[in-house]
This record gives structure tokens, C-alpha cells and sequence, in this order.
């Protein structure tokens, strides 16, 4: 058997002699490996392996498997990216429904107090209420009849049929 | 993965803080508000309000500081508060135009003068073809003085400026006294209070019966 001298020298060498000493010698196994990884396989007796079907099928194979990985990994990339769109857009509309609810509360808010310098704008009238013309009339057998306008421009007619009314009114 | 689990959870903690703060504004949507008045009354004030209120509302008097403690929702009580400030202002002046006139129905030619113009569709349907003027005549008061209208055909009426009402944009015309000078002596005729619109004119008329002959018809426009 060579010395390691002589192995570490002729390293790079696929002389039987070398890969024995390689076999047989973890220091310069491990130094070789340091070197080029492929000593290991040599040292294994890679070198005569061959995988069933042939080299071309093997390497076919694992070409194959490695598209499949690849395709693998982008649809899960883009499954992964989804839901944080997904969130982000929720979290974007969350965030207008929360300010629209927060500026309509804040739009409802009344004032304590009577406010004396309300705008020009509130005091506008509403009118929401109608009142009877005839709020009270001293008869009570009296009967009171309100003729219906025909818009705020015409004439409204109340009539009185009191049967105590003198004749010559 | 992790980023948007955690974005999920967030995105959840935030939908239930928003929906739990919305439940909770929907049990106690009522809110209370108490209103002092420095120049009208508040009983006056509660009872101008009452049509502005939801079927959940309620209110309280406290005569003691002319105060009124309204628990409503708030959108209405935003309208309330609307109405009360401008309810609770200094005396407004108005100006009431009353004019008298006497109608009757008669089976010859209509007797209308050009003056009556305006009213004669109206009391024409009525039956009443035959107008006579009576007088008119315009008064200007504040919300709480008297008026009086004294007419050359003897009638005179009596009467006070109620309050104005925002809610229906009206004037109160309180105790209105309608009397007739008859003789030496002033005769009453009716009495009666009524709410006038402003800018609408109202024909009140008063007779004995539906088929009566004459009736008196009073004319009244309340303007600012």
C-alpha cells in the first residue's frame, strides 16, 4: 500500500493504487474529499455503479422529478400569496367600513346646549308638524269642518256651524 | 403562511371589535339631552315637540329651571334641537291682515266686487254669491301682545299673538274675540284660537247652519 505522501501527491490520479489507499485511510479519504467530493464516490466504488435502466433513463428520471418540484413549489408559492392579498384587501375595506361608521357617528352627534350661532344653513325651516286651523272654539256643539287647499298658494276655508251664532251675524 | 395567518387574525379581531361596538350602539342607540330655556316656556316647547318624536322617545318637564329632559334616538333629536333653538328666540313680530266679510246667498245676479276677487271661487262654492266688505285691517305685534282690530262697520276683534311654531312654520292667534257693536252695547259673537301658516291665507267662515243664508267670513294672513 502507498504511504500518504505518495496518495496526497498523486490525489487527482485514478490509478488502483490510489483509490485502494483511499479505501483504506479516513485521514486521506477526508482530506481527498476537502479536495473534490467525487474521491468519495470513487471511494465507494462508484465509479462501476450503474443505475438499472440505464444512465440516460436515470437521469431522465430525476430531470423529471425536478420539474415536478418546481412546478410543486410555484403553485404553492401563488396558493401562499392568495390569502395575503385576500387579507390585505379585507383589512382595506375593514378599515373604510370602520371610517365610515366612526364619521357617520361623529355626523350624528348633537350639541348639549342650545346653540345660539347655529349656520344660516339650519336654520331653515322643516316643517314636519300641521296643525288643526281651529285649535279650540268656545261651543263645544259647535261643528267645525276644514275644506281641504289645493296648494300652499290657495286659500284655506274653515267653516263653523254653530247652532248658538246669532241670526244676523 | 405565517404572515397570513397572522394577518387573518387581525383582520378578524378587527370585524369583531367593529360588529361587537355596532351591537352595542344599536342597545343603547337612545341618548338624553336636557334643554333650558331662556325665553319660551317649556311645557310650550314639549308640546311643539311631540310630533318630531319616535315611538322610543320620552321626555320629562323640570318647571323649577324651565328645563325639558328629552331621551330620544339621535336623529331625532338632532331635529329637536333644530326646532327648539329656533322655538327659544326673543318675541317675533308678525303682522296679521284680518278682513271681514258678509256673505250670502242670494237667487239674483252674484254681487262681487273686484276686491273680493280672490275668495269669490272659494265662497262661491259654498253657495255664497253675494260679498260685502266688511273692513280689514292690518296688525303688527310680538309673539305674547294684544291686538285689536276695530272695523267702521262695527265688528271688532280681539285677540293675542301666540307663539310661533318652526315645526309647522305657524303663528298662534290665542283668544280670538269676535264681537259686533250693536246699539250702544258690543255683542259677542265667537271666541275661538286658531294656527295660521305663514303666508297662507284662511277663510274662516261662522254661521248658524250648513243651509243658513248670510255667513261672516273671516279672512286672516299671518306674515313675518
Amino acid at each position: 500500500m502507498m504511504s500518504c505522501q505518495s496518495f496526497r501527491a498523486n490525489a487527482e490520479s485514478r490509478e488502483p493504487e490510489v483509490l485502494e489507499h483511499l479505501r483504506k485511510c479516513d485521514a486521506c479519504l477526508e482530506y481527498a474529499v476537502s479536495v473534490d467530493p467525487d474521491h468519495f464516490f470513487r471511494a465507494i466504488g462508484g465509479e462501476e455503479l450503474e443505475p438499472p435502466g440505464g444512465v440516460d433513463a436515470f437521469t431522465a428520471d430525476v430531470m423529471a422529478q425536478v420539474r415536478l418540484r418546481q412546478a410543486e413549489g410555484s403553485v404553492a408559492r401563488r396558493f401562499l400569496i392568495a390569502p395575503r392579498r385576500l387579507a390585505a384587501a379585507a383589512v382595506i375595506v375593514v378599515a373604510i367600513g370602520a371610517g365610515a361608521l366612526v364619521y357617520e357617528r361623529n355626523d350624528q352627534n348633537v350639541g348639549p346646549t342650545l346653540s345660539r350661532s347655529a349656520p344660516a344653513e339650519s336654520r331653515r325651516h322643516v316643517i314636519t308638524a300641521t296643525k288643526p286651523i281651529v285649535e279650540t272654539y268656545q261651543s263645544q256643539g259647535a261643528t267645525i269642518v276644514e275644506i281641504p287647499s289645493q296648494g300652499s298658494n290657495d286659500a284655506s276655508v274653515v267653516m263653523i256651524f254653530d247652532d248658538s251664532l246669532p241670526a244676523d251675524l | 403562511m405565517k404572515r397570513a395567518l397572522v394577518l387573518c387574525s387581525v383582520l378578524l379581531m378587527m370585524t369583531s371589535v367593529v360588529f361587537a361596538d355596532d351591537a352595542g350602539a344599536g342597545a343603547k342607540s337612545l341618548s338624553v339631552h336636557t334643554f333650558t330655556f331662556k325665553y319660551k316656556d317649556a311645557d310650550k316647547a314639549a308640546a311643539m315637540i311631540k310630533p318630531l318624536m319616535s315611538s322610543e322617545g320620552s321626555l320629562s318637564m323640570q318647571a323649577s329651571t324651565n328645563a325639558l329632559v328629552v331621551t330620544d334616538r339621535p336623529e331625532n333629536l338632532k331635529a329637536i334641537t333644530k326646532a327648539l333653538t329656533e322655538f327659544d328666540q326673543p318675541p317675533q313680530p308678525f303682522r296679521i291682515v284680518v278682513r271681514l266679510i258678509g256673505a250670502s246667498r242670494s237667487e239674483g245676479r252674484p254681487r262681487v266686487t273686484d276686491e273680493m276677487k280672490d275668495i269669490a271661487p272659494k265662497l262661491g262654492m259654498l253657495g255664497f254669491n253675494s260679498l260685502d266688505d266688511l273692513g280689514s285691517a292690518d296688525v303688527t305685534g310680538r309673539e305674547g301682545d294684544p291686538g285689536i282690530v276695530t272695523l267702521s262697520s262695527g265688528y271688532r276683534a280681539d285677540f293675542k299673538f301666540g307663539e310661533y311654531d318652526p315645526t309647522s312654520d305657524s303663528v298662534q292667534i290665542s283668544d280670538f274675540r269676535l264681537s259686533k257693536q250693536q246699539s250702544d252695547q258690543l255683542t259677542p259673537l265667537l271666541k275661538t284660537t286658531l294656527n295660521l301658516r305663514i303666508g297662507q291665507m284662511y277663510i274662516v267662515g261662522a254661521t248658524k247652519t250648513p243651509k243658513s243664508p248670510r255667513a261672516l267670513m273671516i279672512v286672516l294672513v299671518a306674515r313675518k
